[in-house]
């Protein structure tokens, strides 16, 4: 484990909303102890939301996941989860912030706010990737990924149970690799190793 | 969206310094981009005609300030945090004489409202005095006369019903041309006043502080700074109470304190 601390941090940004957890939960299976990068999984919750995603997920994969403490240091080889009723923001300094301010597109998280964050921070983005979702959140921030010279994957809306939030990144931006639904994780896996 | 970079965020900041005096360099940057961005934003301005439109001074650069801080609030936000207040700490409360309780950054008074109807449920109104206060003097103003929008008032009473609230929000207003005005009754315990929690000092000394999701938009250094100055407003044994996604973790005062509720962010001064 010593070798991967004299790595720079990267990142593995997903957002996803209506019809992105099984998703989510299929990924978490794919990704195996140790990984070179932190990942951050945001997905829209409720405010009054009690479930603690770590827990939920807890027997998908033997990587440590958490829901951050405000300020703590982003590290390779962990799964970070967004708060509901706060934003999540990638800072330069390398830690996470949580922020109360307005939603975007009536979701706090949004993922638009810890994308456009995470690609004003200055730390690499190894991906991010944008999943069924019912709204346009997330189309902005994956743009400015991309735009910044990152790779960045969008599920084909044909396939995606709700289709809007990635045909809105696919609108807004045409040059994301579209993740078809033939060989959609083996996909996801080659770009996570 | 209007998107900044962190350098240009940097030259505003000492723009804003050099015209007003206030200070932003101590607040949490990722947070403050976010903030500026969404001013751009809303008012359909590039950084450029910013910088054009702050040099008038005066009221421009006032309103940028006050924009830029966040203030959206809402009363009995996290409901949980009232229902362990009033079975955890009021017990404790109960024995004292009179009590003194101090909201900072109280935003619209959402939070000083909340706290001022647990109080009167609780039987203790009377003898409690509430200190809310904040840096911006437009939420000030508007805590001061009390409305809110329906459709505020909506999401108010469910976290009220869900912080156990004994009665209905509904006896703590009253409606009028479609607006809720808060009751007279209920603020009659209440004192606004502007506070600036980086630059001023302590005024009084309290039984119990809540400071809520205020410090959050701080940096590391200006959170001990005020952290401090936390501390030594609260009375020995007093209560501290800090946001949701908030700890005591790298405050400089957690040795300080005892954990009456790690989730919700309770703690007690032990020494
Ligand atoms: C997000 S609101 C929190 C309101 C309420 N405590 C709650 O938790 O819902 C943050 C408030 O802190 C105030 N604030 C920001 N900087 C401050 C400072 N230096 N001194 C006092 N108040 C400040 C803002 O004006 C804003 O009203």
């Amino acid at each position: 484990m010593k070798a991967q601390s004299d790595e720079p941090l990267s990142l593995v940004l997903l957002g996803g909303s209506s019809g992105s957890f099984t998703i989510f939960e299929e990924i978490l299976k794919i990704l195996k102890n140790p990984v070179p990068y932190a990942l951050v999984f945001i997905i829209h919750r409720r405010k009054d939301s009690t479930a603690v995603l770590p827990e939920i997920f807890r027997n998908k994969t033997n990587i440590a996941m958490k829901e951050p403490i405000h300020l703590e240091l982003v590290q390779p080889n962990h799964i970070y989860f967004g708060y509901p009723d706060y934003h999540l923001l990638i800072g330069p300094d390398g830690r996470f912030y949580y922020d109360c301010s307005e939603k975007d597109f009536f979701s706090r998280p949004s993922i638009d706010a810890t994308f456009i964050s995470a690609s004003l921070s200055g730390i690499p983005v190894k991906a991010a990737m944008l999943f069924s979702g019912s709204s346009a959140d997330g189309a902005f921030g994956i743009k400015l990924i991309a735009q910044k010279g990152f790779p960045t994957y969008v599920q084909d809306p044909a396939y995606a149970d709700s289709p809007r939030m990635p045909a809105e990144a696919i609108r807004q931006y045409d040059n994301h690799h579209v993740l078809l639904e033939k060989g959609f994780y083996k996909m996801i896996r080659e770009v996570l190793y | 969206m209007v998107i900044i970079e962190y350098s240009e965020l940097e030259m505003l900041i000492v723009r804003v310094r050099e015209i007003s005096g206030f200070d932003f360099s101590g607040y949490a940057k990722p947070s403050l981009l976010r903030s500026t961005s969404r001013y751009l934003t809303k008012h359909a301005m590039n950084l450029k005609e910013l910088f054009v439109y702050i040099e008038q001074g005066g009221r421009a650069v006032y309103d940028l300030i006050q924009e830029l801080t966040v203030n959206y609030s809402e009363m009995f936000r996290d409901p949980d945090y009232f229902k362990k207040v009033k079975t955890e700490v009021f017990n404790y409360l109960d024995s004292y004489p009179a009590l003194r309780f101090w909201v900072a950054g109280c935003a619209s008074g959402e939070e000083a409202f909340s706290m001022a109807i647990l109080l009167k449920e609780a039987g203790l109104q009377d003898k409690s005095l509430i200190y809310a206060t904040d840096l911006s003097n437009k939420v000030l103003t508007a805590a001061r006369e009390g409305v809110f929008t329906l459709g505020n008032i909506r999401t108010f009473s469910e976290n009220y019903l869900q912080a156990a609230g004994t009665g209905s929000l509904s006896d703590y207003y009253h409606v009028a041309y479609n607006r809720a005005v808060i009751a007279p009754e209920l603020r009659k315990n209440i004192i606004f006043s502007l506070h600036d929690l980086t630059g001023d000092g302590v005024f009084n000394e309290f039984q119990f502080i809540s400071c809520r999701n205020v410090m959050i938009y701080f940096s590391l250094e200006l959170r001990q700074k005020v952290f401090r100055l936390l501390y030594d407003s609260l009375s020995l044994l007093g209560f501290l109470c800090l946001g949701k996604r908030e700890t005591l973790r790298y405050s400089g005062i957690e040795q300080n304190f005892k954990i009456i509720d790690s989730e919700l962010n309770i703690y007690q001064k032990i020494k």
